[in-house]
Parts: structure tokens; sequence; C-alpha cells
């Protein structure tokens, strides 16, 4: 490193990234809290309207419905994925033939693009033709079919079933490298000392991977937090709004219901409720690691 | 003496056992993941060689007869040679422009000392934080106001200012490594700092180059939320966008559907496939050293 005497030379480095980044990155949140205070439907003049929108999303049925149906979608991720991922990676982590194979199939989904599993997984869900319900009448269950994605109790479930599936792969492969960076010759002493697997496991395996299992769930979060592609292509929210998270709202309301406004408003929500989901786990599972 | 060895065989015989049981079920459940992983893509594989009537009756068979007609119809009526083209322009123009203008920032921030340094490397990884649907409103009044609305530049600025957190954080980590002695024969030779970028710390980055540049195309290649509110030419819809659109027209042509969804689904299996280790390192590789 060194200190450079012309600090212009620094700049014309830096200047290019950082005017795009702050353009089209950082500014649109920023006028979106501009705009959260404005009556608007895009043509018109806008009409500055104070805290308007606020208070009407803060009474909205449906954006409350919005914010469950996100937290569910988090829950089921955090719950679902975190453990099965875990619980796959300690399974694959030791000298098992076909590791790699079961690797490469295990991170499959992950580069998927959201729009082709959603739509594939809207097939698997079709009460006529789909997988599941063939699948069930093929080994005599088909009293226990149902319109998955049509029946408004179903729905959510069947969303969040496919949003773990789409994911698990990811935090498989992230809890795979770190458990090979766990120092070996601590094991083998464990060992040595008679520890169980499963003793090995909880007092060591566990702890000297703890931080990484922390930034997963935090990515987990902010990740469900973004959850809009596959909920817009395999239901749109609907039936009867069931299925409608923040940001699939903030775009019926915004780009449908031409209210740049009151989308607006729900936009600098979902920031919010980002932001600070984000920092509070990220505070308590800190605590819980000392 | 003898009672021994004999206690010590059967000790020994039913430890084997247990183990052969062990890794039986080990094997059943990493089969069963793999299982659950692949076979959606495998039946819609299949089924996108049926003919719709074959599709109904026999949804989970191999294809009596393989037609292709589906891949036909998906092509001439969802234009996917057009969706691809413009999904690798636009990915591949953003890329570049998010790599070399990346590149250039992470340099300067991983080898110089400057004030307001790590406040600026942290102004930018902070950026992995911003939710894309908080900016979607904004984004498209201020696409408007440029007058990029349905044109490629529209998703290219947005994609390389949301791709350049991430390609930042991996290539300063990367070239802050480097030893310092590496430029200090380069200045004793009279190089400036642009040509120690081109000509050394670059060459070196490739590692981290590579990665970013996967994890870039793959953001690219699979966004959906700015195309779909930025883009409504379906002459320049990229194809996560043009499939949900054919998908959300023919929702009664199951084959066609999945026809199409296969031919965009392959290319990426593929890459994915020749790419896996690099793709999973780069994946990992921010979580794990976090």
């Amino acid at each position: 490193m060194h200190l450079l005497k012309k600090p212009w030379i620094i700049a014309v480095g830096v200047i290019p990234a950082l005017t795009l980044y702050l353009i089209f990155s950082i500014v649109p949140i920023f006028i979106s809290f501009y705009y959260s205070f404005m009556s608007w439907n895009g043509f018109s003049e806008m009409q500055f309207v104070g805290l308007a929108n606020f208070q009407e999303v803060l009474q909205d049925k449906v954006f409350w419905s919005s914010v469950r149906n996100n937290v569910l979608v988090v829950l089921a991720s955090v719950f679902g994925q975190i453990p099965i991922a875990l619980a796959l990676a300690l399974l694959l982590n030791r000298k098992i033939r076909g590791a790699k194979f079961f690797r490469t199939i295990g991170f499959m989904p992950v580069v998927i693009s959201t729009v082709v599993i959603s739509i594939t997984w809207r097939m698997i869900y079709n009460s006529e033709y789909g997988m599941i319900n063939n699948f069930l009448e093929a080994i005599g269950l088909g009293f226990l079919q149902q319109n998955w994605l049509g029946d408004p109790t179903w729905a959510m479930i069947a969303v969040c079933i496919t949003i773990i599936w789409q994911f698990v792969g990811l935090y498989f492969i992230i809890f795979l490298s770190a458990l090979q960076t766990v120092p070996k010759e601590i094991l083998e002493a464990a060992e040595l000392d008679g520890a169980s697997e499963w003793m090995k496991t909880r007092y060591v395996v566990i702890p000297s991977i703890w931080n990484i299992i922390l930034i997963s769930i935090v990515l987990c979060i902010s990740g469900s937090l973004k959850t809009f592609d596959l909920i817009y292509v395999m239901t749109s929210g609907g039936p009867a709004n069931s299925t409608e998270v923040m940001a699939t709202y903030m775009y019926d309301k915004t780009f449908e219901g031409l209210r740049y406004g009151y989308g607006s408003a729900i936009s600098v929500l979902i920031f919010v409720f980002s932001i600070g989901l984000i920092m509070i786990t990220t505070k308590l599972l800190q605590r819980k690691e000392v | 003496m003898s009672e021994t060895t004999v206690n010590y065989d059967t000790v020994s015989k039913q430890a084997r056992k247990k183990k052969r049981v062990k890794r039986g079920t080990i094997y059943l459940v990493l089969i069963l993941f793999t299982i659950v992983n692949a076979y959606p893509i495998f039946w819609m594989i299949m089924n996108s060689f049926k003919t719709g009537q074959e599709f109904s009756f026999d949804p989970f068979g191999l294809p009596n007869e393989w037609v292709f007609v589906n891949y036909v119809e998906a092509w001439v009526t969802a234009n996917i040679g057009s969706y691809f083209f413009n999904s690798l322009f636009v990915g591949i123009v953003a890329l570049l422009i998010c790599i070399l203008f990346g590149a250039f920032a992470s340099y300067f921030l991983a080898r110089f000392q400057f004030k307001g340094r790590n406040l600026l490397y942290g102004f930018f990884v902070v950026g992995l934080l911003v939710p894309i649907h908080a900016t979607l409103v904004p984004m498209f009044i201020l696409m408007q106001k440029l007058g990029f609305i349905n044109t490629h530049l529209a998703l290219i600025f947005p994609y390389v200012a949301f791709n350049l957190p991430i390609t930042i954080f991996l290539l300063t980590s990367f070239m802050g490594s480097f030893p310092k002695e590496i430029e200090e024969s380069a200045i004793m030779d009279g190089c400036g700092p642009f040509r120690i970028f081109w000509s050394i710390i670059l060459p070196m980055s490739r590692p981290a180059l590579a990665t970013a540049v996967i994890l870039n195309f793959i953001n690219n290649w699979n966004e959906f939320s700015f195309a779909l509110v930025l883009i409504n030419d379906d002459s320049l819809s990229t194809l996560p966008l043009g499939l949900a659109n054919f998908a959300g027209e023919y929702t009664t042509n199951y084959t066609a559907q999945m026809a199409g969804l296969t031919m965009v689904l392959i290319p990426t299996i593929l890459f994915y496939l020749v790419m896996e280790k690099q793709i999973v390192n780069g994946m990992t590789q921010g979580a794990v050293k976090g």
C-alpha cells in the first residue's frame, strides 16, 4: 500500500463506479422516500400529502397480510433451509463415494432462473396434470389431492415449499465449505477422548462454524424479504391476495393501480423492515454466541 | 486368551455392521435429496417431448415417441431466439462495464492509502443490503426521465449498479492480499499507477475476476424485476421476462411451455456443469470468509 501524491488519480479510479452505484442504487432509495409523501398517478402533477400514504398503508388489511406472508417466507426459509442444509452438509462431510455428484446436483437449483423454477413448479402443483396430484392418485392417496395454488389455505404453503427447494442448495454448499475449515486435530483429539459422533458435532463442529451459520441466517432473511419473482410468476399474489408479499403488493399498487406515491410508501416500509429485521437478528444471534 | 480374541471379533463384527447400516442411511438420505432436487427438472424435460395428449394420460413415463413440435412451437411463437439475444447482449454489456469499473475502483481501494478509504469501501458493500424492490418505482420514473424506458440501456445501468457491491467486495479483498513489494519494483522502473493496474494487478487477479464475471453473468441472466418494470416492448424482452409472458399466454399448452423452459434451462445447466467449481467457490467465498 502506498500513499499517492496526486489524489485526482484516485478520483479517476473510483468515480466511474461510484457514480453509477449512486445514481442507480442509492439515490432511488431516497427518491422513494420523497415520492412516499406524494399523491401521484405517474402522469398528472404530484401532490404533497404528508403522511397520508403511510396512514393508509398501516390501515390496509391486504398490506398487513402481505407482511404476514413475508414473515412466513422468512420463517419457512430460516427453519426449513438452514437445518436441512446443515444436516445434509454434515452427512456429506466425510469420505463418501459420489460426494462430488451429490454436491453438484444439490446446488443446481440455485443457478436456475427463478422464472423457470416458478413456471415448472406451477405445473407440478397443477390440479389436473401436475406431478403431485398425479403421484397421489397413483399411490392410492387420491383423496389428498388439492388445487394447491388455487386454494387460499394451501397456496402459501405450496409457495414456501418451492422457495425452500430453490435455496437449500445454497446453504448446503456454504456449510459444506465451512465444514472443511474445521481443524482436523481438534476432531481427532475429541475422538481420542472418546467423544461420540453426536458430541463431536455438538461441541466441536457446530461451534466452530457458528459464525457461518449466523451469516447464513442473515443472508436467508434478507433473501426472503426480497421474494418477488417467484410469487409474481407462480400466483401473482392470488388467490384472493393469499400469497401476496410486500414486493408484489407494492408492484400491484404502483404499476397496476397507478398509485406511485402509495407504492413508494410500501417501498419505504420494505426498506425499513429489511434493515430492521437484519439488524435485530444479527444482534440476537451474536448474543447467543457468547 | 482365545476367549478375548472371539470377544474382540464379535465386537468388531457388530461395529462393522453398525457402520454399514449408518453408511446405508447416509446414502439413502443423500439419494433422496438428489431425487427431490433433480426429478422436477427431469419431469419437465421428459414431458416437453410428449404430445399434449400423452402428457395428460401418462405424465410420468418416458415419451412413447419423441416429438419436437413443442420446440418448434415454442421457438416460433415465443420468440425465444430474440429473447436469447437480448439477454446475452444486456448481460454481457452490463458485465463488462461492471467488471471494468469495479476492478478499477477495487484497485484503488485495495492498494492505496487515502482519507475515507474504509468509509468508501463500506459504502459500496452496504449496497449488498439494498432491496431491489424498494427501488423499482423511482427507477421506473428515473428511466422515463432519461428516456431509457424500452431500451437496452434501461437494464444495463441497474444491472451494473446492483452488481458493483459484490464485485468490489470480491476484488478488493483479493487484490488486498498481494504483498506490497509487487508494486515497488514497478515503481522503480517508472510505472505509473495505471500501468501497474493493467500489467500487474489485473492479470494477478484472474481467479477473483473469473468468479466476479460468473456471478455477474448469472445475476444478469436470471434477473426479472427490472426487466418487468422497465421493458414492455416484446422485441426487447429478456429471457425470464419473455418466458413469463409466454407461459402467461399459453397457459393450457403445457408441453409447449415445457419445451420453452427446457430450451432456456439446458444452456444454464451446461454452463453450470462446466463452471461448477468456480461458481460454487464464488458463491461461498463471500460468506465463508466473512
